[in-house]
């Protein structure tokens, strides 16, 4: 039986870990580098991962948690550097040597295939047995850690927390010992998390290595033993969980200079740039009062796709929260709000130009083959202040696209570097900066911190404060509830397509959280 | 992902098309040695019939390029839009039909507008054979590889169906036309030469082209709906589908002046088979170009060049003329391949652009 086989390699593995020596490290990693052209991802990266412990990975954007995650898991070939299994150098040139050392990783970006089944894509990465079999194991899996997919669904049907179980359940059928997951809860609801964090606290109790990399600081502090911090490619901070505190972190993390503001949430540098002041001109004046403050844009009987009889006004200069468990309408709503569909049926009464920030940066935000001022222009090149001609006006696209790699600190060696050789807080960083300088009087962001590390994403959470204090129309849908909780004034609930107003006195993790799950009871 | 072709920036695309050569023609001269033939001896029959000197250059050389350089345009602005439009064959033969009727119907018309009848007739033609997979496309999403192919065959069977038929020359004998009027053919580029206008007109679309890609938002447009057409609608606010529908045609227009610029230029007349497969010859032509216009102008002629050195092969060390299709298809493959071990090559990922 499959079922009872899975448990005993696993009870097995315990045996044998606790016979060995526990001051040796099971996955010794030194001095590992790793470039990209021009762009430096590891240039001295150690990490020391024992059995029976979880291991939190921290670092900005773009300090090369994934590059060393990928290293780990046989994805990328190092440059330079030693990496050691069980005390024996080895190398990784390939996921299938990592896999023979038993290093699974759970990836980033989904490596699933949409067409297939939950099921059959769980099967792909077994071998010689049948589905059935696959099935039995994929069952006993799912009970032991509590981990539920729709098994029949099609890849394609499913949501993204679906998705990202599947990955981690695909990684676990195999039975690592050493278990690596790159930002596993950026899509999960926070009960999935702590039921997440409660299996990898688990599997390192089997004897197994766990390492996560988590952007938010009080998870990762939640489930971690010891902590490795990364900074610009380079080792700087490894410790245990209780000589740390959550301050030295985030120093080590950004550095000292600015640890105190990032820690704080401010900001770190001031909207100069001239295109935000030009378009901050042309914004309406705020007013305090809300009912007072004009309807920017006005939904009425919106259907379509996932959207049920949506009506929905967002006025200037107010933060509107849109949660919800993935999948329940939010994208579409998106597209509707930010003029990028239009409605099957209803009216939507949006305006002209609408900033938005998809959640998939990688396909709808950037064209990762191209360089970052074509990346800009993509957003910026049809505004009528850079003219109507039938020519790209290259210049001042350069122009915007070096204002906004200074001023957004985008770490690429010009802006001639391609998209697709940026971390993912940095594309966010192009992303964000491209389309707070359409100047436009609304912006709808999309999970905008998604897989962004702390800075980043207190970052982008000034960002959209400073926009909506100046008098933009901000919509904020995103899945993480604390963000929506944390930004906005006025909060509504997506769920089967229906938008929920959540009252005033209901705005809290209980009270949204239950409606994000009942769907508003009458609804439905 | 629709394809794995990525438009390469100019340097990287000459140094892969170089790349690509020198292991096609590797593959090749050993191919020579194992049929027994002396590759030596190829190579100097293959260098004599098509550079052998000014006058083999220009009117073997040069003159077989010019339907390459015109349905590797067509090809290279087709790829760049991500759309697989493998049906330049099918839009050639469309257009030199069309170009032919009107050049033997409207006979009486005076030069500057019976050319320019032809040749846009012919553009016209092209389009309307594109048209058909243009909307299966857009309208029932079927995939255009599958539907431009069979377009072809469509294509060449009608030609040879005229030519038996309908234009079948006054006398009924051969599958052929009759032979245009003077008033239609295109005037020498080079006196002296057998290099017509026609050379001179690819150049200046390619230059069009090439500065349409860079400089203008049109060919931003396509750019972007071919490297990714979800961020182009999302972000760019592009309507993929208008961009597939314009560059879809205009491929289609360009392959079918290919038809028409070869017999008002060259043959004067229609025949059956009258393109050597230079529909399929500029897939080769456009991916060893790296998709870019400037680029199509000289692998357009290296293939021009293997062409006419083929026929001195043939007769001078007696290697059959199918050498060069062998070499041909290996090309698509070297860059195929050399695309993908560039792109995963470490470091790949920043490269020097030019805008």
């Amino acid at each position: 039986m499959p079922v009872t086989s899975t448990f005993r390699v696993w009870s097995s593995w315990r045996a044998r870990t606790k016979a060995a020596s526990v001051s040796e490290p099971l996955v010794r990693l030194r001095g590992v580098q790793r470039r990209f052209g021009q762009v430096h991802a590891l240039t001295g990266a150690d990490l020391d991962l024992f059995a029976g412990e979880v291991h939190g990975v921290l670092g900005a954007n773009g300090a090369g948690k994934s590059t060393l995650f990928n290293v780990l898991g046989g994805l990328l070939a190092p440059d330079g550097g030693t990496i050691h299994v069980d005390g024996v150098p080895v190398s990784l040139a390939s996921p299938r040597d990592a896999w023979a050392l038993r290093i699974g990783l759970v990836h980033q970006h989904f490596t699933l295939v949409p067409a297939l089944s939950v099921r059959e894509n769980l099967a792909l990465g077994t071998r010689g047995r049948s589905l059935d079999e696959i099935g039995q194991a994929v069952e006993a899996t799912m009970d032991r850690t509590g981990l539920r997919v729709p098994l029949d669904a099609t890849v394609a049907s499913i949501g993204v927390g679906d998705r990202q179980r599947t990955e981690i359940l695909k990684t676990l059928l195999r039975d690592p010992t050493v278990l690596v997951l790159d930002e596993p809860t950026a899509v999960l609801t926070p009960e999935e998390v702590s039921g997440l964090f409660q299996l990898l606290r688990d599997l390192a109790g089997e004897g197994r290595a766990v390492a996560l990399v988590a952007h938010k600081l009080d998870e990762v502090l939640a489930v971690s033993d010891r902590l490795t911090v990364l900074r610009e490619g380079r080792t700087v901070l490894a410790a245990h969980r209780n000589d740390v505190s959550a301050r030295g972190l985030v120093v080590a993390m950004v550095g000292d200079g600015i640890a105190d503001e990032m820690a704080l949430g401010v900001h770190v540098d001031a909207p100069t740039g001239a295109g935000a002041g030009a378009a901050a001109a042309s914004r309406p004046e705020v007013e305090t009062d809300p009912e007072a403050r004009q309807v920017v844009a006005q939904l009425s009987g919106v259907c379509g796709e996932r959207l049920e009889n949506v009506t929905l006004d967002v006025r200037a200069g107010e933060v509107l929260g849109v949660a919800g468990v993935e999948g329940n309408g939010q994208h579409e709503l998106a597209l509707v709000l930010s003029g990028r569909r239009p409605p099957a049926m209803g009216r939507a009464e949006v305006p002209d130009e609408v900033a938005y920030i998809p959640q998939d940066r990688r396909t709808e935000g950037l064209v990762s083959e191209f360089d970052l001022t074509e990346n800009i222009a993509l957003g910026l090149a049809r505004l009528d202040r850079f003219g109507s001609g039938w020519l790209m006006p290259w210049d001042a696209m350069g122009e915007e696209a070096e204002r906004i790699r200074t001023r957004f600190q985008v770490a690429a060696p010009s802006t001639a570097t391609l998209a697709s050789a940026l971390s993912g807080g940095n594309q966010q960083r192009v992303i964000i900066g491209r389309e707070l300088a359409l100047g436009a009087p609304m912006l709808v962001a999309e999970n905008p911190t998604r897989g962004l590390d702390v800075a980043a994403a207190a970052y982008v959470h000034g960002e959209l404060e400073r926009l909506a204090a100046e008098g933009v129309a901000i919509v904020l849908i995103s899945t993480d509830l604390d963000e929506v909780l944390g930004l906005a004034e006025r909060v509504v609930v997506m769920s089967r397509g229906h938008v929920i107003d959540v009252p005033a006195d209901e705005r809290t993790r209980a009270g949204v959280g239950a409606l994000m799950l009942s769907g508003g009871g009458e609804v439905a | 992902m629709t394809g794995g072709i990525a438009p390469a920036r100019a340097r990287e695309a000459a140094l892969l098309g170089a790349g690509a050569v020198v292991l096609t023609l590797g593959a090749g001269a050993l191919l020579l040695l194992a049929g027994g033939y002396d590759p030596v001896a190829a190579g100097a029959a293959m260098l004599r019939g098509s550079v052998g000197s000014w006058n083999t250059f220009v009117s073997i050389t040069l003159v077989r390029s010019v339907p390459l350089l015109f349905a590797g345009l067509a090809v290279a602005l087709a790829f760049r839009a991500g759309v697989w439009n493998i049906g330049a064959e099918g839009q050639l033969y469309a257009g030199a039909v069309a170009g032919v009727w009107v050049a033997l119907t409207f006979s009486g018309l005076p030069r500057p507008i019976l050319i320019p009848a032809v040749l846009g007739v012919s553009c016209v033609a092209g389009a309307a054979w594109a048209l058909v997979p243009t909307l299966m496309r857009l309208r029932l999403g079927i995939g255009e590889v599958i539907t431009t192919i069979l377009m072809n065959f469509v294509g060449i069977y009608m030609a040879a169906w005229m030519v038996h038929g309908p234009l079948q020359e006054e006398r009924g004998v051969f599958p052929q036309t009759d032979r245009i009027v003077e008033a239609a053919r295109l005037p020498t580029l080079i006196p002296g030469t057998r290099l017509h206008i026609g050379f001179a007109l690819g150049l200046v679309i390619a230059v069009a082209l090439a500065f349409m890609m860079r400089r203008t938002r049109f060919g931003f447009h396509i750019r972007a709906v071919g490297a990714a057409p979800e961020a182009a609608a999302v972000a760019g606010r592009i309507d993929p589908a208008r961009i597939v529908f314009i560059a879809f045609l205009a491929s289609g227009s360009i392959a079918g002046l290919a038809g028409a610029v070869e017999v008002s230029g060259l043959t004067y007349a229609l025949y059956e088979n009258l393109s050597e497969g230079w529909g399929y010859t500029a897939i080769a032509v456009a991916l060893l170009a790296g998709l870019r216009p400037g680029g199509v102008v000289i692998t357009a002629i290296f293939f021009g060049a293997l062409r006419a050195g083929a026929g001195a092969m043939q007769r001078d060390a007696g290697i059959p003329a199918a050498w060069v299709d062998v070499v041909e298809a290996l090309v698509i493959l070297a860059v195929l391949g050399l695309e993908r071990v560039r792109a995963a090559r470490p470091g790949s990922d920043v490269r020097e652009g030019e805008t």
